[in-house]
């Protein structure tokens, strides 16, 4: 033993040498502190024992080598009962603080007694015959990780001054495995908990080289991309997962591999994020997603190590955004015309190729028959071949499945899988089959054409030949589509009746024919506001009224559609059956003042004008009664005229009425005038003059012909209002000849 | 109906009465406006409509006006209107309304 202790030059070299080799064979702290350790037993003591320095000072951590096995293993049990202390006279603690090396040449049992830890340490020592040591500091990167000290035991040699250079140099090594060794643990430390980090994100993150591998997947990757685990990802080949995938920019232009941005990235192109449509080859399935990708660069070199991959998945997001348009412009395209037919093969149109590569609408029919009103693809052949469908193979409206089951249930169904035996099922004969065959649906969604209180139709829909296949989400769209479609034909279908009953009931209100008059010229003009799609409250009659005397009566029911109607109805048959009675204007205005109060509901408005025209004496009289009506006017042949009458209240709501008649004698030539107030207000800034400023600007001219004098009054009042009437206009003309 | 085709109402508490001061057109596009206006306005003597600012008023307009009117009557509160347009009072005056109304100077004014 006595000979290996001696250290020649040559075994110096040789250790410094295996301590190279020792120390940068592990980075795994406590292996590479035993390997130094080691190494120094026996050739250079019996005993070598490591301590570290730990964060906060304390000195923890400790290897032990020994010759002797006894030794070993109690002092590494001592060092955790009895920890040195960082403050005290132990030579470790000194050095530790000092950074300098000391030599212990002789240690006599009173050194041993002055540093001890105790009584038991001092024992161990005396015990196993501690005899000579030399602790160096382990010095790293400028600071002092712990110490290191070589013993020599018994009878061995004692340490000369000269051994202190060979373990300092000894220790130096030790101290930067070590300290790599700490670094790298620190680093896996550091590792894990950003792994921890990585894997429980949300949002899919891949690490991918220049080379395109991909060194690092978490979870939500691997399902984002298809694999079962981040393993499988990552030990696919680069470029095998990308064809999994069609991948779409937002104008649906086909993005390769090189134009995303982690490839990009390496081309040291500055990358935005890349908003894409992916759709999943295998399963049609669509998402949208954002793709940010960010260098990971060497501080040394300054080159692109990695690129770090975030996709976001906002599927939801961009759906409920593009449903939201799609239904703005559903909504447009339904609210622009009132044809219906040809407002849902707009609709169909808008959903090809949005949501869908097929789009058909049935209607059911007034006889119970289903009707189809839209079809639509992009490709027109396509659209041939539907209709050869509809054409050959009818819809039955008693057909247990498809658009029929869904017109009667009013549910939505979705059929995200064609298993082969169901269209089989469904096809009439082999030729159906065939036609059926060809559309190559893979998912189809039909939904109700839902009106409020009942269903009309339906909206088919079918992916076929696209990727993208229908899903849950179309289906939600979709049947919102079917709603506020449904709701627009249920309108449209209304207004058109509407339409129609409005027209025969007006028709009802005015009367068919003015009787004939001799020696007298009769004309009138009723012109609706907008659209026949308003019953207005305007009516005017001409009766016989006794002998040679004769009732023109105008008036205006307050308000529009079935109550006015009922009202005007009610006031014309009370008038006609109060002139039949002979009763005078005045009691006839009550009559109908008092049949208006007795309606139910209450303020039923009505104004009227009555002209009776008694032809039996030498000159025409006029006596003029007002019910809340504007005054009649006598125009002159040369276009002067002037209001007849007193103004009285109009009925229906307001006790007592106040009305009296005036009678006037009216000259032949002379033309009496009743009209409704739609007429002075046919113009909202003109609706502030008198009525004589508007004839006086109007009608300077008069025409001769009665026909002609009212359509140049109602052209002049069209022209005040922009051709768009506020209300009705009705007038009535009576001309002496 | 065009975006002109509109009514305001300002609705003003003073002491023995609420104002209602219309500003705009009162027909059939914004009769209702002026029922909802009156809901729950029954804790003055007197309600006021302060036409002052009415530029336009039609049949309908009329009913909505007639309307307050018996509202106010079966409330037990007194009702009155101020002169509108030169168009509000040619039709309150054809149609004979004026004459059951009372009809004020100022929405403020105080009455015997």
């Amino acid at each position: 033993m006595t000979d290996q202790m001696l250290p020649t030059q040559d075994v110096a070299v040789e250790l410094l040498v295996e301590a190279g080799a020792v120390l940068a064979s592990s980075l795994d702290l406590p292996t590479t502190m035993n390997q130094v350790a080691r190494l120094t037993v026996p050739r250079l003591a019996d005993l070598c024992v490591i301590d570290l320095r730990d964060e906060d000072g304390s000195i923890r951590e400790v290897a032990v080598a020994s010759a002797d096995p006894r030794i070993a293993g109690p002092l590494e049990a001592m060092r955790r009962e009895h920890p040195l202390d960082p403050s005290g006279e132990h030579p470790v603690a000194c050095v530790i603080r000092s950074g300098e090396p000391e030599l212990l040449a002789e240690m006599t049992s009173a050194l041993m007694h002055s540093f001890a830890q105790g009584s038991e340490h001092a024992r161990f020592m005396i015990e196993h015959r501690y005899h000579s040591a030399v602790v160096a500091p382990l010095l790293a990167r400028g600071r002092t990780l712990g110490a290191l000290s070589v013993l020599r035991l018994g009878e061995s040699d004692s340490y000369e001054p000269g051994d202190l250079d060979l373990v300092c140099e000894l220790a130096r090594r030790a101290a930067m495995a070590i300290d790599n060794a700490r670094l790298f643990s620190q680093l896996r430390r550091v590792e894990q908990r950003l792994e921890a980090v990585l894997v429980n994100v949300a949002e899919a993150i891949t690490l991918t080289d220049d080379g395109g591998h991909m060194v690092f997947a978490n979870q939500a990757a691997a399902e984002l991309l298809g694999a079962s685990t981040p393993a499988e990802l990552m030990s696919a080949s680069p470029g095998t997962i990308m064809p999994r995938f069609l991948v779409l920019d937002e104008r649906g232009q086909e993005l390769d591999l090189q134009s995303m941005p982690g490839r990009r990235l390496f081309t040291g192109e500055s990358v935005e994020p890349l908003l894409v449509r992916n759709i999943v080859r295998a399963t049609g399935e669509e998402r949208w997603l954002i793709i940010r990708s960010s260098p990971v660069i060497d501080p040394e070199s300054g080159r692109i190590l990695y690129a770090v991959n975030v996709f976001e998945n906002i599927t939801e997001v961009k759906r409920a955004q593009l449903a939201e348009s799609f239904m703005a412009e559903a909504s447009r395209v339904l609210a622009s015309s009132m044809d219906y037919t040809e407002t849902l093969t707009q609709i169909a149109r808008l959903a090809v190729p949005q949501i869908a590569d097929w789009c058909a609408v049935d209607v059911l029919g007034e006889s119970g028959g289903i009707e189809r009103v839209a079809v639509y693809h992009s490709d027109p052949s396509q659209v041939e071949l539907a209709e050869r469908i509809d054409r050959g193979y009818h819809l039955d409206p008693d057909d247990p499945l498809g658009v029929p089951e869904v017109i009667r249930s009013g549910r939505a169904r979705i059929y995200t899988d064609i298993p082969p035996g169901a269209l089989a099922a469904y096809a009439r004969d082999n030729a159906h089959l065939a036609l059926l065959e060809a559309i190559g649906a893979t998912a189809v969604i039909i939904v109700p054409l839902a009106a409020p209180s009942r269903t009309l139709g339906a909206i088919t829909l079918v992916s076929s030949e696209s990727l993208r296949r229908l899903s849950q989400a179309d289906l939600a769209l979709a049947v919102r589509l079917g709603r506020r479609a449904g709701t627009a034909v249920e309108s449209a279908r209304l207004y058109t009746e509407r339409s129609r009953i409005a027209t025969m009931l007006e028709a009802a209100l005015l009367p068919e024919s003015l009787p004939e008059i001799p020696g007298v010229d009769l004309a009138s003009l009723y012109r609706a506001a907008g659209e026949l799609n308003d019953v207005g409250g305007d009516f005017y009659d001409v009766l016989a009224y006794g002998e040679d005397r004769w009732l023109l009566v105008i008036g205006d029911v307050c308000g529009k559609g079935p109550r006015a109607a009922a009202v005007t109805a009610l006031a014309r048959y009370t008038l006609r059956t109060a002139a039949m009675l002979d009763l005078t204007p005045t009691a006839m205005l009550d009559t109908l003042h008092r049949a208006l109060r007795h309606q139910p509901s209450g303020l039923d408005l009505c104004t009227v004008c009555l002209a009776t025209l008694d032809l039996g004496g030498k000159r025409a009289r006029l006596t003029v009664t007002l019910a809340g009506h504007p005054p009649p006017l006598i125009i002159d042949a040369d276009g002067g005229h002037r209001q007849v009458g007193t103004p009285g209240t109009l009925l229906g709501v307001l006790d007592p009425i106040e009305i009296s008649e005036v009678e006037v004698d009216i000259e032949p030539g002379q033309t009496l005038l009743l009209y409704t107030d739609g007429l002075p207000e046919a113009d909202r800034a003109g609706a502030q003059l008198g009525e004589q400023e508007l004839f006086e600007s109007d009608v300077e001219r008069p025409d001769p012909s009665l026909v002609g004098l009212l359509t140049q009054i109602e052209r002049a009042a069209l022209r005040r209002a922009n051709g768009r009437l506020r209300d009705d206009i009705a007038m009535l003309a009576m001309r002496l000849d | 109906m065009g975006v002109q085709d509109q009514l305001q109402i300002g609705v003003r508490h003073e002491s023995d009465r609420v104002i209602l001061a219309l500003d705009g057109e009162l027909d059939m596009a914004t009769a209702e406006q002026l029922q909802h206006a009156i809901d729950g306005l029954d804790g003055q003597e007197m309600v006021v409509l302060d036409l002052e600012q009415l530029q336009f008023i039609d049949s309908t307009g009329l009913r909505s006006v007639l309307a307050v009117l018996e509202r106010c009557r079966d409330r037990g509160q007194q009702f009155a209107v101020t002169r509108g347009s030169q168009q509000v009072q040619r039709l309150l005056g054809v149609t004979g309304v004026a004459k059951h109304l009372r009809i004020i100077d100022a929405a403020d004014e105080v009455l015997a």
